[in-house]
C-alpha cells in the first residue's frame, strides 16, 4: 500500500515533520540576522534565498505540488521565481 | 416558457429595446455636436443630449435587469413569482417616472426642473449619471424595493440555487449602493468619493455579479452542462470580482484630493481587476465546448460567447490600459476614458442584456425554444455590426485620446485644449460614421423580431 | 480547464491509490476552485511585495531608518506560529486520510489556536504604531508595511474562518478517507497564508 508515487507521497509524515524543523531553523537564522543587525547586499540576497526555499517546501511538502506532472508543478515556483528576481534587482540597483 | 408569471418579463425587455433605440440616437447628435458644434443648438444642448444618452443607458440597462430576473428567478425557483401584479405595477411606475424624467431634461432649463421638482429641499442633482431629480431617485427606490421584495418572496418558496442568491445579492447591492446618491456634501471630495461608491461599485462590484449570475443562467440552459460545474465557475469569478473591484474603486480617488496611498491601492488592486472579466470569457468559452446538446437558439450562444469576450477587451483590457496612477495622470478625463467607458458599458452589460432577450424572447412570444432561422440569422447580422462598429467606435475614440494625451498633456509644449480637439476633428468623424453602422445593426436587430414570425423553428 | 475534478480523482480510497500508481497526478489537493482563487490570491501579493522593493530602491535611506522601528521579534514568534499551524493542518489531512475524524480534529483547532497566536501578537504590534501615531500616510514605508501586513492578517482571519467550517464538518462526519476534499480545501488555503508570510516577514522586517 505505501507505493511511493502519486497521492502516497503527500500523505507520509516524516518527510513533512523534517520540513516542519528546517523551516524553523531557516526562521531561526533570519531572525538572528536582525539580531546581529547584519546588513548589506549579500546578506539581503542571502536572507531572500532562504525566504524562497521556504517557500518552495511548503508548496512541495505540505501543498502538495511535489510529483505533480503538469502546470500545476509550477504554481508556487514561478510565484516564487518571478518577485523573487523582481525584489533582487531592486535590490542590487539601490546599493 | 415553464412558468406563466415570467411572462412579465416582457414588457421589461420591449422597454429596454425601445429606451437603447433612443440612447443611440441622442449619442448620434452628440457625436455630431462633437464636429458640427451648433448642430441641434439651442433645442438640444450638448450637457443636455449627454444626460439622455447616459442616463437612457442606465434606465434601460436597469429595465434589462428587472425582466431577467423576473425571467430567470421562477425558473430556477420552480414556482410561479410571488405577484406578477406588483410587477406589472412597478413596470408602469418606473416607465412613467423615467419618462417624465427625460422630458424634464429636454423640454425645460435644467436649472427650472431642479426648482420644479423642489431639489434644494434634499439636493441630489447636477452630477454626471445622477442627474435625476430627487423625486425620480426616491421613486427608483421604491421599484427597487418592491421588485426585491417580490423576488425574495419568490426564492423564499421555491427551490434556491446559488444561481438566484448571486443574482439576488448583486440586485440588493444595486439598490443598496444607489442610496449612496442622496449624499451629496457640500465638500467637493466627499462628494466625488460617494459620487464613486454608486459608479464604480455598481459597474466593478454589484453589476459583476449579475452579469456572472444571468451569463451562468443561459450557459447551463443552452449547453446542458451540469449545472454543479458552472457554479463553481460562479463562486471564483464573483469572489475575484469582489476582491478586486472593492478595492480596486481607488483607481478613481488619485487626484480628486484623497491620501496618496491610493495611488498604490487603487493601482495595484484595479490591475487585477481583468482576472474576473478573464475568468469569465474562459468560463464561457469552456462551458460550449463541453456542450452536452446544441441548443436551436445559436443566436443566444453567440451573444452570450460575445458578452464574455467583449466585456474582457472594454472592462479588462481597456481599462487596464489607463488604471495604473502614473497613466491615468496623463489620461484622466480623455477620450480614453470615453472609448473605455463605451467598450466596457456596451461589452459587459448592454450586451448580457440583449443575451438574455434572446434567449427568453422566443419563448415569451409563444414559441418552444428558438425563432426561426431567417430571424436568427438577422440577429447575428445585427450582433455582428453592432458589436464590430463598437469595436471601431472604441479604436477611434483611443486614437483620438493618445493624440489628445500627448499634445494637450505629454508633450514639452502642451496645446490648449480646444486647439487639441480641432485635431481630433478626423477621429470624431469616423466614430460617427462607426455610430451610423450601429444604428443599422439596432435597426436590424429589432426587424428580427418580426421576421419570419410565421416560420417554424430553427431545429 | 474543468473546476471540478474528474470523478476518478476523488471516488474511492482504492481508486486513489490504483490511480496513483498507474497515472501520474496533475490536479493539487483540494477543489481546484481554491486553487484558482489562490493563483489570483498570490498575483496580488506578488505585485505588492516587487512595489515595495522597487519603491524601496529609490528611497532606501527612509526604509532603512523606519524598518528598524519595528518589532522584529514580534514577528519572529508569528513567523514560529504559522509555520506550526501549517504543520498541524498537514497533519489533519494526513489524519482524515487514516480515517482518524478525532485527531484530525484535534490539529485542526491546534492549528487555529496557532492563528489565534499569530492575530493577537500581531493586534498587538498595531496598537503600538497607533499609538505611536503611525498611519498609511505617515510616510511611503509605513504605508507600505501597514497596507503588506493588514492586508495579510485579513487573509489570515479569512483563513481561520475556513478552517473552522472545516473543522464543524469535520465534526460533523462530513469527511471520511475516501472523501475529504473540503479538509484539503482549506489547508492549501491555508498554506498559502503561511507561504506569503514567510517572504513578508524577511523582506519587510530584515532585508535593509
Ligand atoms: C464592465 C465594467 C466596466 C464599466 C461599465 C466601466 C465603465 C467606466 C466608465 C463609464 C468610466 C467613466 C466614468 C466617468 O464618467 O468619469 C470609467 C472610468 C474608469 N474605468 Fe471603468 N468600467 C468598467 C471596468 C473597469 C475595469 C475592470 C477597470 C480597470 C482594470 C476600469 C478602469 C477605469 C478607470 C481607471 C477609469 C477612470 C478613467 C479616468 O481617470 O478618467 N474600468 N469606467
Ligand atoms: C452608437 C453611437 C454612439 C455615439 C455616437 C455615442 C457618443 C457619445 C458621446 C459623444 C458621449 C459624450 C462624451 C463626452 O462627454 O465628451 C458619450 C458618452 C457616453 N456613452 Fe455613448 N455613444 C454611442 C453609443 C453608446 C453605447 C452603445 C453605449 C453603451 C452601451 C454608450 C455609453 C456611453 C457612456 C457610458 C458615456 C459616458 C462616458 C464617460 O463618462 O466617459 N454610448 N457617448
Ligand atoms: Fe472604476
Amino acid at each position: 500500500m505505501r507505493a511511493a508515487t502519486g497521492t502516497q507521497i503527500f500523505y507520509s509524515i516524516r518527510p513533512c515533520t523534517f520540513v516542519y524543523l528546517t523551516l524553523v531553523v531557516l526562521s531561526l537564522v533570519t531572525w538572528l540576522t536582525g539580531q546581529l543587525g547584519l546588513s548589506g547586499l549579500s546578506i539581503s540576497l542571502i536572507v531572500l534565498g532562504l525566504a524562497l526555499i521556504k517557500g518552495l517546501l511548503i508548496g512541495d511538502y505540505y501543498m502538495g505540488l511535489r510529483g505533480l506532472t503538469g502546470v500545476w508543478r509550477w504554481a508556487i515556483i514561478v510565484w516564487l521565481v518571478i518577485p523573487g528576481a523582481l525584489i533582487t534587482w531592486a535590490f542590487i540597483k539601490v546599493q | 416558457m415553464q412558468y406563466q408569471s415570467q411572462a412579465v418579463a416582457k414588457p421589461y425587455f420591449i422597454a429596454a429595446i425601445g429606451l437603447f433605440v433612443g440612447q443611440i440616437l441622442f449619442g448620434l447628435i452628440m457625436g455630431l455636436q462633437y464636429v458640427i458644434g451648433d448642430f441641434l443648438f439651442p433645442e438640444i444642448p450638448f450637457n443636455v443630449a449627454r444626460m439622455v444618452h447616459t442616463n437612457l443607458l442606465i434606465v434601460w440597462i436597469l429595465f434589462g435587469f428587472m425582466g431577467a430576473a423576473y425571467y430567470l428567478v421562477p425558473e430556477e425557483s420552480e414556482c410561479e413569482l410571488y405577484s406578477p401584479k406588483l410587477a406589472l405595477l412597478m413596470f408602469w411606475v418606473f416607465l412613467i417616472a423615467g419618462a417624465l424624467t427625460i422630458l424634464g431634461y429636454l423640454l425645460v432649463p435644467y436649472a427650472t426642473l431642479a426648482e420644479m421638482t423642489g431639489n434644494s429641499l434634499l439636493p441630489t442633482m447636477g452630477r454626471e449619471f445622477l442627474e435625476q431629480p430627487t423625486i425620480t431617485k426616491i421613486g427608483i427606490v421604491i421599484v427597487a424595493l418592491a421588485f426585491l421584495f417580490n423576488l425574495g418572496m419568490t426564492m423564499l418558496k421555491g427551490r434556491k440555487t446559488v444561481i438566484t442568491l448571486v443574482l439576488f445579492i448583486g440586485l440588493v447591492g444595486l439598490a443598496v449602493f444607489f442610496l449612496f446618491s442622496f449624499f451629496n456634501p457640500d465638500n467637493l471630495v466627499r462628494d466625488k468619493l460617494y459620487w464613486w461608491f454608486v459608479v464604480h461599485l455598481w459597474v466593478e462590484g454589484v453589476w459583476e455579479l449579475i452579469l456572472g449570475a444571468i451569463l451562468a443562467f443561459v450557459l447551463i440552459k443552452t449547453t446542458g452542462v451540469d449545472r454543479e460545474v458552472i457554479e463553481k465557475w460562479l463562486y471564483v469569478i464573483i469572489a475575484l470580482a469582489l476582491i478586486t473591484g472593492i478595492i480596486g474603486t481607488g483607481h478613481h480617488f488619485f487626484w480628486i484630493g484623497l491620501p496618496g496611498y491610493w495611488q498604490w491601492w487603487g493601482s495595484i488592486f484595479s490591475a487585477l481587476e481583468p482576472l474576473p472579466f478573464f475568468m469569465m470569457t474562459v468560463f464561457a468559452f469552456n462551458m460550449v465546448n463541453q456542450r452536452r446538446r446544441n441548443h436551436p437558439n445559436q443566436a443566444a450562444v453567440l451573444w452570450a460567447l460575445g458578452t464574455s469576450v467583449m466585456a474582457f477587451l472594454g472592462a479588462g483590457v481597456w481599462g487596464f490600459m489607463h488604471t495604473l496612477a502614473p497613466v491615468n495622470y496623463y489620461t484622466h478625463g480623455t477620450q480614453i476614458t470615453a472609448a473605455h467607458g463605451h467598450m466596457a458599458f456596451y461589452g459587459a452589460y448592454a450586451m448580457i442584456v440583449l443575451t438574455i432577450i434572446s434567449y427568453a424572447m422566443p419563448m415569451l412570444r409563444g414559441r418552444k425554444a428558438a425563432n426561426s432561422g431567417k430571424s436568427q440569422i438577422l440577429e447575428m447580422w445585427s450582433f455582428w455590426l453592432m458589436t464590430v462598429s463598437m469595436v471601431f467606435i472604441t479604436l477611434f475614440l483611443t486614437a483620438a485620446g493618445v493624440l489628445q494625451v500627448y499634445t494637450q498633456r505629454y508633450t514639452d509644449n502642451p496645446q490648449p485644449f480646444m486647439a487639441v480637439q480641432e485635431r481630433l476633428e478626423l477621429f470624431y468623424w469616423m466614430r460617427e460614421a462607426a455610430g451610423v453602422v450601429f444604428l443599422i445593426g439596432l435597426i436590424i436587430y429589432i426587424i428580427s423580431f418580426f421576421a419570419g414570425s410565421n416560420e417554424p423553428e430553427q431545429a | 480547464m474543468n473546476l471540478s475534478r474528474p470523478d476518478n480523482e476523488r471516488t474511492s480510497k482504492d481508486a486513489q491509490y490504483l490511480q496513483a500508481a498507474t497515472h501520474d497526478r496533475i490536479y493539487p489537493p483540494g477543489d481546484l476552485a481554491i486553487w484558482v482563487f489562490i493563483l489570483a490570491e498570490l498575483l496580488v501579493f506578488a505585485v505588492f511585495f516587487s512595489a515595495y522593493a522597487l519603491t524601496r530602491a529609490n528611497n532606501a535611506e527612509l526604509f532603512n531608518t523606519c524598518q528598524l522601528t519595528l518589532d522584529a521579534n514580534a514577528a519572529f514568534i508569528n513567523t514560529l506560529a504559522l509555520i506550526s499551524s501549517s504543520y498541524f493542518v498537514m497533519r489533519a489531512v494526513a489524519a482524515i486520510r487514516e480515517a482518524k475524524t478525532q485527531q484530525c480534529i484535534q490539529w485542526l483547532i491546534a492549528a487555529l489556536a496557532m492563528g489565534c497566536v499569530f492575530l493577537i501578537i500581531k493586534s498587538g504590534e498595531y496598537v503600538h504604531h497607533y499609538q505611536a501615531g503611525i498611519n498609511l500616510r505617515t510616510n511611503l514605508f509605513y504605508m507600505f508595511y501597514l497596507s503588506l501586513t493588514f492586508f495579510h492578517f485579513m487573509h489570515v482571519i479569512m483563513g481561520m474562518v475556513i478552517l473552522t467550517a472545516v473543522t464543524i464538518k469535520t465534526r460533523q462526519g462530513h469527511y471520511s478517507a475516501a472523501e475529504h476534499t473540503g479538509v484539503e480545501t482549506g489547508a492549501s488555503y491555508w498554506h498559502m497564508v503561511d507561504i506569503i508570510w514567510l517572504i513578508l516577514f524577511p523582506l519587510v522586517y530584515i532585508m535593509r
